[in-house]
C-alpha cells in the first residue's frame, strides 16, 4: 500500500543516509502496483518496472516528459484534474474502476501473447519533500476483482431464475392440491351422510353381513375425510394462506370444552381425561379454532397410544410470559429412533401402526406450524415404556 | 455549543454548496446522469451530540465514506448515509450491479469515490474560509451503528464536530446524507475570526 511505502522510505532514509537511489528503484521495481510520480511541472519523474510492462513505455521515453505528452488521450479528463489538485491543494484521491472504465490505456500479456484490457482502480496522492510538491499515482490492478463480480452477477441472476421456476412449481402443487381436495371434500361428505343415514338405521333394518359392510364404508369415508382436511391445512399451512384470528382466549374455557370434545373419543379407547387445577382467569392471546384444533390432536393422539382403562392428565403449567399446557399419557413411549421425526409430515412410529391406529400422519406437524406461527413452541418429553408428555407454551394475554 | 449568527451560518452554507455545486457536475459527468448536492443544515455541536443524532433516526446501521484530514484542521471527516441509502446511490449510479444485499468491493470502492469527491469539496470549502492549506487522506469505507461510526477515530466527547446535512438529489429521489468534520478549539476560532473577516470584506 501507498502509506506502506512511505513508511519504508522514511525507514530506509533513517538507517541507511544517504538513500541509496539503486536500492529504492528495486523496491519500486518490486511492487505489484503501478507507481509513477508527477513533479510540479507535471511531468513524469519515476516509473516503475510494472508500469513498463503494462504500457509498453520504457523509462528513456517517459522520464521527463510532461503527462499529457505521455497520455495525450488524457488531456481535460478527470485523472489529470485529480493530478492538478493533488498538485496544486493537496487533495488525495480516489478514481474507482466502476465509475472510471480504463482510466489508463494499459495491457495484461496473457499466455499466447494475446494482450488484454487491464482493469484498473487508481489514487492520486500528494507528496512533500524538500519544499517541493509531488503527485503520487498507484494503479491496482483489479481484473481478478471484475472477473469474480462478474461471475457472483451471472450465479445470482441464475439463482434468481432457479428460485422463480421453484416458487412456481411449488405454487402450482399447492393450488392442485388444495382444488383436488376441496372438489374431493364435496362428493365424500355426501357418501358419508348417506352412510350415515344407512348405518344409524333411519333407513330400515340391515341384515347383519350388510350392517357389517356399509359400517366399514361409513368407517373409512370419515377417514378419508379427515385425511383430505388436513392435506388441505397442510397446503394452506405451506402456501402461507393460513389465517389466524389472534384475540385473548380463556384457557380454562377452552380446555373444557376441548375435553368434552373428546370425551367420546376417549370412551372408543377406554381412556379418561382428567384435567388438572386451572386457574380462572388464565388468557392467552390465541385464535380459539386453530388452538382448539391443536389440543384436540394431542388429546387424541394421547388416547390412541394409552393401554385400556389408563388416564390422560392435562396440566397448566405458568412459565413467565407464557403458559404451558401438558398433555401426558402412560402408554409406550416414543420410540427413540423416531422421536427425531415426530413432527414431520406423514409420520407414525410404525408404518404398520397407521392402520392399527387411525390418522393421517398430519395432525402433529400441523399442530406444529400452528403453534410456531401463533409465536408458541411445541415438545415432548417421553420415556420408553412409560408413556409421553406433550407439551405447547402459548403466549399470555397482556391487556397493557 | 458554539453559537453562530444567521449571518455567518449563511455565509457558510453558501460556500459550501458552491463547491458541491462543483463536486455535483464531476459527478454528473462520471455517471452521465443529473446528480445534485446541496447543504441545507450547518451546525457545530459536541462529537457526543452528533453522534447521538444519527442513533435518533431509527437507523440500525450506517455506512460511508472517511478521510482524516490534517493541516489547519485536524481529525476525519465523514459522510455517512443510512446503510441502505447508499445500496440506492450506488446501485442507481452504476446501474446493473450483483444483486446482494451488501455493497460488494467493487461497490465499496466507487462508494469510497463518491465520498471522495464530496468530502473533497467540503475540505476545500474550509480551506478557503481558513486561508489556509487542509490535507486529506484518501477515502475509506467504512460501516456500523451511528455510535461506532462515529467514533471510528479515537476522540475527546467534548470536541466540537461541524456537522453539515447533504441533500443528495438522484433521479426522482432525494437522499439525505450527513457529513461531519472535526475541527480543533484553535482553527474553530480562526474559523470563526476569518469567516467576520471575509464578510465585512463584502
Amino acid at each position: 500500500m501507498l502509506s506502506d511505502i512511505n513508511n519504508m522510505e522514511r525507514e530506509v532514509i533513517a538507517e541507511h543516509v544517504p538513500l541509496s537511489a539503486s536500492l529504492f528503484g528495486k523496491v519500486l521495481d518490486f511492487s505489484e502496483n503501478g507507481l509513477f510520480l508527477v513533479d510540479s511541472d507535471r511531468k513524469i519523474i519515476l516509473w516503475n518496472e510494472w508500469m513498463v510492462q503494462a504500457s509498453s513505455l520504457g523509462r528513456e521515453e517517459v522520464i521527463g516528459t510532461a503527462f499529457v505528452d505521455v497520455f495525450p488521450n488524457l488531456k481535460g479528463r478527470r485523472i489529470e484534474s485529480v493530478i492538478n489538485a493533488a498538485l496544486d491543494t493537496r487533495t488525495a484521491s480516489l478514481l474507482s474502476r466502476s465509475l472510471n472504465k480504463a482510466i489508463f490505456p494499459l495491457y495484461l500479456s496473457e499466455v499466447g501473447g494475446e494482450k488484454r484490457h487491464l482493469e484498473q482502480s487508481v489514487t492520486v496522492k500528494p507528496i512533500q519533500s524538500n519544499g517541493h510538491d509531488y503527485c503520487l499515482i498507484q494503479i491496482t490492478d483489479v481484473t481478478p476483482m471484475v472477473q469474480r463480480e462478474d461471475v457472483l452477477r451471472v450465479l445470482a441472476k441464475e439463482a434468481g431464475e432457479a428460485l422463480q421456476v421453484a416458487e412456481e412449481a411449488s405454487r402450482f402443487k399447492s393450488e392442485f392440491t388444495s382444488t383436488v381436495s376441496h372438489e374431493l371434500r364435496t362428493p365424500l361428505t355426501s357418501i358419508r351422510g348417506s352412510l350415515g343415514l344407512i348405518v344409524s338405521g333411519v333407513m330400515g333394518e340391515l341384515r347383519p353381513e350388510m350392517a357389517r359392510l356399509v359400517g366399514i364404508a361409513y368407517n373409512n369415508t370419515e377417514r378419508l375425510l379427515f385425511l383430505i382436511n388436513d392435506i388441505l391445512d397442510i397446503s394452506k399451512i405451506e402456501s402461507g394462506k393460513m389465517d389466524f384470528v389472534m384475540e385473548p382466549v380463556d384457557l380454562k374455557t377452552l380446555l373444557l370444552q376441548s375435553v368434552e370434545a373428546n370425551q367420546a373419543y376417549g370412551e372408543q379407547y377406554e381412556v379418561k381425561y382428567v384435567l388438572n387445577d386451572v386457574d380462572d382467569g388464565v388468557t392467552v392471546y390465541a385464535d380459539t379454532d386453530r388452538l382448539m384444533q391443536v389440543l384436540n390432536n394431542l388429546l387424541s393422539n394421547a388416547a390412541k397410544f394409552s393401554s385400556k382403562g389408563a388416564e390422560v392428565e392435562i396440566n397448566v403449567i405458568p412459565k413467565d410470559a407464557v403458559i404451558r399446557v401438558e398433555v401426558k399419557d402412560y402408554g409406550n413411549g416414543i420410540p427413540e429412533k423416531f422421536q427425531s421425526r415426530i413432527f414431520e409430515k406423514f409420520s407414525q412410529a410404525d408404518g404398520s401402526d397407521t392402520r392399527k391406529i387411525g390418522g393421517t400422519g398430519l395432525g402433529l406437524s400441523i399442530s406444529k406450524s400452528i403453534i410456531e406461527q401463533m409465536g408458541g413452541a411445541i415438545g415432548f418429553d417421553t420415556v420408553a415404556g412409560k408413556g409421553a408428555t406433550f407439551y405447547i407454551d402459548i403466549c399470555l394475554f397482556n391487556d397493557a | 455549543m458554539l453559537e453562530i449568527s444567521e449571518l455567518q451560518r449563511d455565509y457558510i452554507t453558501e460556500i459550501l454548496n458552491i463547491s458541491m455545486g462543483s463536486a455535483a457536475s464531476v459527478l454528473s459527468e462520471m455517471v452521465s446522469e443529473e446528480v445534485a448536492l446541496s447543504v441545507p443544515e450547518v451546525d457545530f455541536l459536541p462529537r457526543s451530540i452528533a453522534a447521538g443524532k444519527f442513533d435518533q433516526s431509527n437507523v440500525s446501521k450506517m455506512s460511508g465514506v472517511t478521510q482524516s484530514i490534517s493541516g489547519a484542521v485536524y481529525g476525519d471527516a465523514l459522510l455517512m448515509f443510512p446503510e441502505e441509502k447508499t445500496l440506492s446511490i450506488v446501485r442507481i449510479l452504476l446501474g446493473e450491479t450483483v444483486p446482494v444485499e451488501s455493497l460488494t468491493e467493487m461497490e465499496q470502492e466507487a462508494m469510497c469515490e463518491i465520498g471522495n469527491i464530496i468530502l473533497n469539496a467540503v475540505v476545500s470549502s474550509i480551506a478557503d474560509i481558513l486561508k489556509k492549506e487542509i490535507m486529506s487522506s484518501l477515502p475509506r469505507f467504512i460501516h456500523g451503528t451511528g455510535n461506532e461510526v462515529f467514533s471510528v477515530e479515537s476522540g475527546n466527547n467534548d470536541d466540537l464536530v461541524m456537522f453539515l446535512k447533504v441533500d443528495f438529489g438522484l433521479e426522482s429521489q432525494s437522499i439525505n446524507g450527513y457529513v461531519t468534520l472535526i475541527l480543533n478549539v484553535d482553527s474553530l476560532q480562526g474559523f470563526i475570526a476569518q469567516l467576520d473577516e471575509q464578510i465585512n470584506a463584502i
